[in-house]
């Protein structure tokens, strides 16, 4: 028996998100190979492209995790005055997917500055897309700061919802800011209704990418959500722990 | 039984006043570094992204108004046109069949190398007669800072091979040729 087996520790692990911890870094592991040894270079920006690998599924988590936190945040809103649990798993829900979508926001900001260094010439411009993607990054760090204020926990979840459903406002400004701006950045690479200009290996590794990186993604927030549950048995254990001895205390002195 | 507190507590009034207090401060520097950082965001948004650049066709026609102010321009760089020379680079950009002629007083990125590669370039009008691809022009743009910006379009190095050719249908309504790039 292991430590945390005897000490009575809860685990967020169960034989399901074993296996899909197992598929995400087997998946991640293929999307290495195919991204730095399988695709070929560019043929302007050479060996450079293998960002687009990582870079564009990164931004479509983070639009996905954001968009999971805002229907989560509605029917937490919607819902939360009619449940025993007056809605609190969607109310996880919603913050363990945005701290998902900030992990992978950080990771398109890093990814794109280490790669408009190599193909513009410089690490960062203020340019709509990549001033509206720093702006939405600052926006959801603010609501997970929000869900971590002191306040009544229904109230704080509350609050922390409406944030949330402003915040998904920059979503699609991000998405379609170079199409009604000009900018430096690029098109998308990949959109609905538009045929991608991307050839063969390269178009196939990046559907890939965006599969692994969605497996990866959807055990991360599976193992947020359970983690933000344990925290609150830990809160609500050492709350009720403490009534206990107090009351001990106050039966013991008559 | 007696519920009340274990610990007597001085002046409980003034502890939850501070408890209060701690924690409004706490809320307001973190609401305060956020609106910050958001507002630093949204002014250098406002500055620079809603018109990031010119065309090389707009920058042009606006070239009086424009005067020596510093302003971006965007354009395809005519392979042919590229010359190095003690640290300075001269070549010609176009857009919607309209050619200015740059002088470039920086390193241009790697990628400026590619043929017909879009470049954003910072800098201004000089007045100053010079000869274009597309004929005679009073000015040229002085430019100390480029961008390489490259397109959405992917294509192997394996199955393609860089030309000096220009994109599909790119000149075919302008009225001059560009010559070839010397070998």
């Amino acid at each position: 028996m292991t430590a945390a087996a005897n000490s009575g520790a809860k685990m967020t692990a169960t034989p399901i998100t074993r296996v899909l911890g197992v598929s995400a870094l087997a998946a991640t592991a293929l999307m290495a190979v195919l991204g730095l040894v399988v695709s070929p270079p560019d043929v302007i920006q050479g060996e450079a492209v293998r960002m687009l690998y990582i870079h564009v599924p990164s931004i479509w988590i983070a639009y996905g995790g954001f968009a999971l936190t805002s229907i989560s945040s509605i029917l937490f809103l919607r819902r939360s005055r009619r449940r025993p649990d007056q809605g609190r798993h969607y109310d996880r829900l919603a913050g363990s997917a945005a701290e998902v979508g900030v992990v992978f926001t950080a990771i398109t900001l890093i990814t794109g500055m280490l790669w408009g260094k190599v193909t513009w010439g410089t690490y960062w411009q203020w340019d709509a897309r990549l001033t509206t993607t720093v702006l939405l990054f600052v926006t959801y760090l603010g609501y997970l700061a929000l869900r971590r204020l002191p306040a009544e926990p229904t109230v704080r979840s509350r609050r922390a919802a409406v944030m949330a459903l402003i915040s998904f406002i920059n979503v699609p400004i991000v998405h379609y800011s170079v199409d009604w701006w000009r900018t430096l950045h690029q098109k998308a690479s990949l959109s609905v209704g538009r045929r991608p200009e991307i050839t063969g290996e390269m178009y196939w590794t990046l559907l890939y990418s965006m599969l692994a990186v969605t497996i990866l993604a959807t055990w991360l927030i599976i193992h947020r959500y359970r983690v933000i549950r344990l925290e609150e048995l830990r809160d609500e254990e050492g709350l009720e722990a403490l009534i206990a001895s107090r009351l001990n205390k106050a039966v013991g002195s008559h | 039984m007696d519920l009340t507190p274990l610990h007597e507590v001085e002046a409980p009034n003034e502890m939850r006043r501070r408890v209060h207090r701690r924690r409004r401060w706490s809320v307001l520097v973190i609401a305060a570094v956020l609106i910050f950082a958001m507002a630093f965001i949204t002014a250098q948004g406002l500055r620079n992204a809603t018109l990031f650049f010119r065309n090389v066709d707009e920058a042009v026609e606006q070239r009086s108004e424009l005067g020596e102010r510093r302003f971006r321009i965007q354009g395809r760089v005519i392979p042919s046109s590229v010359k190095s020379e003690s640290g300075l680079t001269t070549f010609e950009i176009v857009h919607n069949c309209v050619v200015a002629s740059v002088l470039h007083s920086s390193d241009p990125p790697e990628l400026f190398s590619s043929p017909w590669i879009p470049v954003v370039l910072e800098g201004h009008w000089v007045d100053g007669e010079v000869e274009t691809v597309a004929g005679i022009d009073t000015h040229y743009f002085s430019s100390d800072r480029m961008l390489v910006k490259h397109t959405n379009e992917y294509a192997s190095a394996n199955e393609k091979r860089i030309t000096d050719e220009p994109p599909e249908g790119f000149l075919d309504q302008c009225s001059f040729e560009v010559p070839a790039a010397a070998s």
